[in-house]
């Protein structure tokens, strides 16, 4: 398949992809036992939603170190659009699971581990922003925000995989099972719509990643061309 | 507030994420493309 064809199909190959998979989370996917009313559903959206979240600050890291290593303005441009998808997507896992925790403990925040151990990292990524539009000089703003995202990821396993596991959490470990059972083996129809779904997200990420890089690389050469 | 437990008010947040991504890349989509067909 041709590139040009691929912009063209992709988007609606993606739209009709998630349609499926919504209707399949709410109407074949059965809810897992354990849970509160319909809350297992949200685990469709929020798990893949935190999972994109990891991999945009994964690439943000690796354009970051590619920038510190080659100083493409190009690889700033994609350290940026990344990190920007990276607190997108960390909101909304953050929006879908207090409304799991709203279901299931009875308040949106809980000040649970895991509730705050995403606050930390929102503000973390928040302040990478906050760096970039406090510098007015584009090559130092670049170095300087390559700089902070590679000590912002340290942060990020800390908080996401090893914060949640140190202290007692509300908070379910990764899977769930229709069956009820805690140690998480997922039935079938329930896996099928997950991988779907984290299938789809990623999907999602890699077009609106895509998109955001090529907005760069247009703006710019109109900056070049302007230049000249 | 509907009932936070409802299937209806799950479906309804989950989908409306979802689709406000998609409609903004549509938009984005277009946009980048007039952009570069500028150029």
């Amino acid at each position: 398949m041709t590139r040009k064809a691929l912009k063209i199909w992709f988007p609606w190959v993606l739209g009709v992809w998630m349609i499926v998979v919504i209707v399949a989370a709410f109407f074949y996917a059965p809810p897992a036992q354990g849970f509160k009313g319909e809350s297992s559903r949200i685990v469709f959206f929020h798990v893949p939603q935190a999972w994109v979240a990891v991999l945009a600050f994964c690439v943000n890291l690796v354009a970051s170190v590619r920038y510190l290593r080659r100083r493409d303005p190009l690889d700033d441009a994609r350290a940026a659009a990344a990190a920007r998808l990276g607190l997108v997507f960390s909101v909304l896992a953050t929006i879908t699971g207090s409304l799991f925790a709203r279901v299931m403990w009875g308040s949106f925040w809980n000040w649970d581990p895991r509730e705050v151990s995403i606050a930390i990292l929102l503000l973390v990524y928040a302040a990478y922003f906050a760096l970039r539009e406090m510098v007015p000089d584009e090559e130092r703003r670049s170095t300087l925000s390559a700089a902070y995202a590679v000590l912002a990821f340290v942060t990020m396993p800390f908080l996401i995989f090893v914060v949640p596991r140190i202290y007692w959490s509300l908070h379910p470990d990764t899977i769930i099972s229709a069956s009820g059972q805690l140690r998480f083996e997922m039935e079938s129809r329930m896996r099928q719509v997950f991988f779907g779904s984290l299938m789809g997200f990623t999907g999602l990420f890699a077009w609106l990643y895509t998109l955001d890089v090529r907005l760069a690389r247009v703006r710019m050469s109109r900056a070049r061309r302007e230049e000249v | 507030m509907p009932n936070p437990e409802s299937l209806i008010w799950v479906a309804a947040v989950t989908t409306v994420i979802w689709v406000g991504l998609f409609v903004y890349c549509i938009a984005l989509d277009r946009r980048v493309r007039r952009l570069e067909e500028g150029q």
